[in-house]
This record gives C-alpha cells, sequence and structure tokens, in this order.
C-alpha cells in the first residue's frame, strides 16, 4: 500500500476569502470578462472583419468605378459620319470626362458588321433616308447614344439655322433651367440620405446584435442557475453595470471603427470635399450611440432577466427590436417637422440628429439638447430596469411579464 | 511558495472559522403553498450537517433562502448570532441544485473569474483553483470548454466553484449527485477537510448510506416542517427496536405473543419489533418450547428506515 501525498487545498490562501480585495469594483471584474468572452468569439471576430472588408470594398469600388475609361469606337464610311462621330466625342467628353468617342472607317456594312461583331467597334454609324442610324450588336450603350444624339442635333440645328438666316445660340435661346434651393445650399442631399441611411443601418446592426447579445448573456446565467453564484458573491447591481460597460464599450468600439474606416472610405471619392461636414456629424452620431446604447442595453439585460430561457427571448425582446425597427424605417420615412421632433426623441435621435446636422438645419443647441435628453432618459431606463433585472433574475418558475415584473414588489 | 501574506500549512490550519448557520423560523410561501414552514435549526461549526428529504419536501427552498437567493416570508437566518449579510454570504462556498456554467469557456478561466468575483486575488484564485482541480482528477482538462466535458466532470468543475478559496460556510445542494464513487470518496475528504477547519457544512442529498456515512448531524424535512434532527444515533434511540428471530419450524405463531409486532413473517424467520418491554423473555421462552432457535439478534435500524418512519 502506498501512500497518497494531496496537495492541500489553499495553502496559497492566509485565511478565508479576503474581503478587502476587489469588494469595491466587481463590476469591472464582470465588464473585463464580458469584454474578453466578446473579442475572443469567433462569429464576433469574423462578422467584423467581414463588415470591414465591405466598407473598404465600397470605397475601393468608388475609387475604381471614379478612375475608369471608357473608350467607344464608331464605325463610319464616309468624311460626314467621321465629323458627327468628332461632334459625338466632344460632347461625350463634356457630360463625362472618362468617356472617349473614336471613329474609324470602313467602306461598307459587311466590314462594319465584322468590326462589330469581332469586337473593334461598338457600333456602325451611316446614313439611312433622311436621318442617320447607330447599329450595334446589343442595345447601344446610353452614354453612346447621348453623345451621338446630341452631335446630330447640333449638327442639325446649325444647318437650319443657317437656312433660316439665325443662329443656334439665337434658337437656344431661353432655354436653359437653373435649379437652385430656398437654402442656399448647393445639393448633396444624395450624400445626406447616403449618410443617414449609412448611421441608421450602423445603428440597426449594433444594436441588435450586441442587444440580443447582452441577453443572450443574461439568460445564459439565468438558465443555467450560474446566477445563484453570482448573486451570493456579488450584488446583481454590480453583475448589471458589469454587462452593460462591458458590452457598452464593444458596441462602441465597433461603431467607431466602422465609422472610422467608412470616412477614410469616403475621402477616395468624390465626395471627400464634405468630409469635414460629415466627420462632426459622425462624431455626433457616435455621442448619441454612445448615449442611447447604455439605455438599449439596459433593456436587454431586463428583455433577458424576464426570459427563463433562450427560447423566451424573442417574445421579451420584442418591445426593443419594434423600437429599433421603428428608427431604422423612421430615418428615412420622415421629413420636415416629424424628422425635426423625431431629432429629440430619445433612440431616435441617435439617427435622425445627425441626420439634420448633416442636412445643415439643426442650430448648435439642438444636438446638445437632444443629447441631455437622451442622457436623462438613458439614467431613468437604467434606475428602473435595474430594479426590473434584480426582480426577475432569480425568478426560476417560466417567463415573466414586463407588465408582472414592474408592478412586482421587491 | 506564494506571495501572499501569512501561510497556512494545510486546510486543518490556520485561523478556524467558528461560527454556526442558525435558522429561526424560517418559512416561505409561494401562492398558496407552504414550502417551508417554520423551519429552524442549527449548522454548527465544523459540523457536517445532512439534509434530507424527499422531492418537494422544501430543502432547496431552504437552502436558497440561507444564500439569499430567495427571500423568506417569515423568519430569519443568523450567523454568528447576527443576521447574516450578503457580505457574509460571499465568503461562504454555495453550490445550486441546478448545475451550470459557461458553456464556451475554459473551465480555469471560469473559475478563476468566480473566484475574483468572491473577492480573491488574481494569482490566489488561480492557485486555488489549480489545487482543487489537480485534487479532483481534473488538472488536465483546464485549458477545455466546459461543454467538452462529461456531465459527472461538469459537476466536478462546479464543487471547485464552491470549495475554492476558504469559504467560511459551505452550503451544497445535493452535491453528491452524479459523481462517480472515487468523485464521492474526493469529495467527502475535501467536506471533511472543511470541517476540520471550523466551516460548518450543510449539504442535501438523497443518498442516504452516504449521509449516514458522513454527517455528525443530520435534518430530516418533510412537507415543509423539520420532521427529526440530530446525531444519527439520536434518531435510532428514538426509533423502535427491531429483532430478528430465525426457527428450525414455522414462526408464524410469534403474531400471537403479546407485546410483540410482528413486522414481517416468512416461513421460520421473523422481524419483530418489542413493543412491550419484558416481552422478548416470553417469546424466546415459547421458542425454545417449541423448537430450536438458530437466531435472535437485535437489528441496528438503517437510516432509510428511520426516514420512513419520520416522513410517514
Amino acid at each position: 500500500m502506498t501512500t497518497v501525498t494531496r496537495p492541500p487545498v489553499d495553502d496559497t490562501v492566509s485565511d478565508a476569502l479576503s474581503l478587502d480585495e476587489g469588494v469595491g469594483r466587481p463590476w469591472a471584474i464582470v465588464a473585463l470578462r464580458e469584454i474578453v468572452v466578446r473579442l475572443t468569439n469567433r462569429a464576433f471576430i469574423v462578422s467584423t472583419l467581414i463588415t470591414l472588408v465591405f466598407i473598404a470594398g465600397f470605397g475601393a469600388f468608388s475609387v475604381w468605378q471614379g478612375s475608369r475609361t471608357t473608350t467607344y469606337t464608331v464605325a463610319v464610311a464616309g468624311a460626314e459620319g467621321r465629323q458627327l462621330v468628332e461632334r459625338a466625342a466632344t460632347s461625350a467628353h463634356r457630360a463625362d470626362d472618362k468617356v472617349t468617342v473614336e471613329a474609324t472607317v470602313v467602306s461598307g456594312a459587311p466590314a462594319a458588321r465584322a468590326l462589330v461583331d469581332g469586337g473593334t467597334a461598338d457600333a456602325w454609324l451611316h446614313q439611312t433616308g433622311s436621318g442617320w442610324t447607330l447599329t450595334s450588336a446589343d442595345d447601344a450603350d446610353l452614354a453612346l447614344r447621348t453623345a451621338v444624339e446630341t452631335a446630330l442635333r447640333d449638327t442639325a440645328l446649325e444647318r437650319n439655322a443657317a437656312a433660316a438666316g439665325t443662329t443656334v445660340q439665337a434658337l437656344e435661346l431661353g432655354t436653359t433651367l437653373t435649379t437652385t434651393r430656398f437654402d442656399g445650399q448647393i445639393g448633396n442631399s444624395g450624400l445626406v440620405k447616403g449618410a443617414t441611411f449609412a448611421f441608421a443601418l450602423l445603428f440597426f446592426m449594433a444594436a441588435m446584435m450586441f442587444g440580443q447579445q447582452i441577453a443572450a448573456s443574461v439568460v445564459e446565467e439565468k438558465q443555467s442557475r450560474l446566477v445563484e453564484i453570482l448573486a451570493t458573491a456579488i450584488p446583481l447591481r454590480q453583475l448589471l453595470a458589469g454587462k452593460i460597460l462591458g458590452n457598452s464599450v464593444i458596441a462602441l468600439g465597433q461603431v467607431v471603427l466602422f465609422a472610422a474606416v467608412g470616412l477614410v472610405a469616403v475621402s477616395f471619392t468624390d465626395a471627400s470635399t464634405l468630409l469635414p461636414t460629415l466627420s462632426t456629424a459622425v462624431v455626433w452620431f457616435v455621442l448619441f450611440f454612445a448615449v442611447g446604447f447604455f439605455a438599449l442595453a439596459c433593456l436587454y439585460a431586463v428583455a433577458g432577466a424576464l426570459a427563463s430561457r433562450t427560447e423566451d427571448l424573442q417574445s421579451t425582446t420584442a418591445p426593443m427590436t419594434m423600437i429599433i425597427m421603428a428608427v431604422y424605417v423612421a430615418s428615412f420615412g420622415l421629413s420636415g417637422r416629424a424628422l425635426e421632433v423625431a431629432s429629440f426623441v430619445p433612440i431616435a435621435s441617435v439617427v435622425s440628429m445627425p441626420g439634420r446636422l448633416l442636412a445643415g438645419d439643426a442650430a448648435w443647441w439642438e444636438p446638445v439638447l437632444a443629447l441631455l435628453i437622451m442622457a436623462a432618459f438613458s439614467a431613468v431606463t437604467v434606475v428602473v430596469g435595474e430594479r426590473i433585472y434584480r426582480r426577475s433574475l432569480l425568478q426560476n418558475r417560466g417567463r415573466v411579464s414586463w407588465k408582472q415584473a414592474l408592478t412586482a414588489r421587491d | 511558495m506564494s506571495t501572499i501574506g501569512d501561510q497556512t500549512t494545510g486546510p486543518g490550519a490556520g485561523p478556524r472559522a467558528t461560527a454556526d448557520i442558525e435558522l429561526r423560523h424560517l418559512s416561505r410561501t409561494f401562492g398558496d403553498i407552504r414550502a417551508v414552514d417554520d423551519v429552524s435549526f442549527t449548522v454548527s461549526a465544523g459540523t457536517l450537517t445532512g439534509f434530507v428529504g424527499g422531492n418537494g419536501a422544501g430543502k432547496t427552498t431552504t437552502m436558497r433562502m440561507v444564500m439569499g437567493v430567495l427571500s423568506p416570508t417569515g423568519g430569519e437566518v443568523l450567523w454568528d448570532g447576527r443576521p447574516i449579510t450578503q457580505l457574509d454570504r460571499r465568503t461562504f462556498g454555495y453550490m445550486p441544485e441546478e448545475r451550470g456554467l459557461y458553456p464556451k469557456q475554459a473551465v480555469l478561466d471560469q473559475l478563476v473569474y468566480l473566484g475574483r468575483l468572491r473577492g480573491l486575488g488574481a494569482t490566489a484564485a488561480r492557485a486555488s483553483v489549480t489545487s482543487h482541480l489537480e485534487r479532483l482528477g481534473l488538472a488536465d482538462r483546464a485549458k477545455d470548454h466546459v461543454e467538452k466535458l462529461s456531465l459527472g466532470n461538469q459537476q466536478r468543475v462546479q464543487i471547485v466553484a464552491a470549495l475554492m478559496g476558504r469559504p467560511r460556510a459551505l452550503v451544497l445542494d445535493e452535491p453528491f449527485s452524479g459523481l462517480d464513487p472515487a468523485a464521492v470518496d474526493s469529495m467527502a475528504d475535501l467536506l471533511r477537510e472543511h470541517t476540520s477547519r471550523g466551516v460548518p457544512v450543510l449539504f442535501s442529498s438523497h443518498q442516504l448510506d452516504l449521509v449516514e456515512r458522513l454527517c455528525e448531524r443530520l435534518v430530516v424535512l418533510a412537507r415543509g416542517h423539520v420532521v427529526a434532527s440530530g446525531t444519527p444515533e439520536d434518531l435510532r434511540s428514538h426509533s423502535v427496536a427491531r429483532h430478528r428471530l430465525v426457527l428450525s419450524g414455522d414462526a408464524g405463531w410469534v403474531r400471537d405473543v403479546a407485546g410483540i409486532h410482528a413486522v414481517d413473517v416468512d416461513g421460520p424467520t421473523a422481524l419483530l419489533e418489542v413493543v412491550e418491554h419484558g416481552a422478548e423473555r416470553r417469546l424466546l421462552e415459547e421458542a425454545l418450547r417449541r423448537g430450536e432457535v438458530h437466531e435472535f439478534s437485535p437489528q441496528r435500524p438503517s437510516l432509510a428506515q428511520i426516514y420512513r418512519e419520520v416522513t410517514a
């Protein structure tokens, strides 16, 4: 028989759990765990990388699109056709400096067809009756068609004007339409729309993803009864604080990363001149997101506490899903007075206020006020949410409804 | 070996935590149901107290109230003679009825996390977790995700979660369920080491043989009430003495002996309770008159038997 020497239990700890260590900040330990778990989660890393590639890809595509030149080769038989093509080249270049049109002389229809079929020429321009015909293998490109049409029209106008004893300028007098805006801005509504959409999408993705993750991590602890161990170790308030903080840091970090890469992508495009305006709006968006996400994170934690199993999450998170969907839809559905109101409503303001700032129709104090309103809303949500979270978390008998949780006693 | 403060040489050494957990008139109702009704008993320092009772007797509800996971509708829990606080409970080791850990986190990482939440420093938590994993034969699984472990091994991880650090008290709900015999022995050793340190240990179990083997004290709960409590010997002394009688012939006649209650008669063998003092003498004389007596022996009542009596 051999004697087994065992390592004694805890000869490294001097006394029963020393209370002076880490007592004041268990929330920091919780937050750190949430961050580490998220950052080492493969699905999270992959989805973040894919989104980054998508944003960078959009930038690269814009650059490629911007630098791409298109050359159309048109087969013509005579000098008159050649002149038309030269004229078309000028008008095409004026419309888009990346487009050129060249002429190549052919002997007749069979040669032209051979060139077009072989891909050397894009179309064959030839005279039919009193007009001209542009024949190509498939439908001719709009840019080429427009260029040739303009050339033909200009040529005909010149000829007809000369015949009538007047000039083209005289004929075209009063046909120019100029567009302006009452606010005096140069039209960049496309950019405002695009950026607002980007804000809405970012908000939607981050809120849904991180919100669901918070709820899932709460119900994971509840379902496994791990929460009973946690609840005896630290106050539940600290657990909630750590969860919200940890996830908010990650969510915000991701949004900042996406926004930064997005801005870099924009700097490579034609919209780069608007970068200062855009950057200001992005900074406001990040600020609003940070404050608004706090409230959402707390609500999602409550939703997790109300569920008793992962399967219940869909119904307990339904109110938040509706809020987020509403904010998303409102971001492109609202305009005018409604948009102004929305830009002060908590959560909705995350998307609509930066949008208004970008459009340039918000005074300096408006985003500040909206941010304060949202901060107040978040504070109230956290206080109320913390109570519901505490009451429901240790209830292990089925799903708790929002109404029950709000009216229950401690 | 360590950088932390005063060293102790083993679980038996060092300062003794010598407080009692005292339950006073503890009650809890769920709607109209009184799950726990006026339960009072003491888990003394350094004592292993077994908590037995059928399903739905109220054991888990009682333990959850001791740990503050559930608030009582009546009564109180005392620690060291004063009402228990959340800060006191923070130094307790607790094992809930239903087991669970973070499935997708490594064993070592989450145990260190739980240890740190209970106030251990990172180094101390790691050292305590490592030594416990070694004791329970799980050292080589420290880096594995919990979901990869068998249920029995997950149970061992749960044990470490409750016992690590130097808890001042242990409240364990069915700590032995799902353990193989080797793990039951390790667990029993660990619990004894803690009681020898002066820690009060309360654990519930359905395995009465185990409770009998380990416990110094016993509390039997039925329908929310304490129906018996004390040392196993105390409980036995209240039990009616039983005897086994084996004869050469049929034992059917014992049913008619005054002062004797025949619990069971099977051919020449009978199990008897002596209801009236002195009746055994009459019984034996009659038996010898009828033939030979092969055996007449007092039967030590098993805990299972006592349990059946008190919960009947």
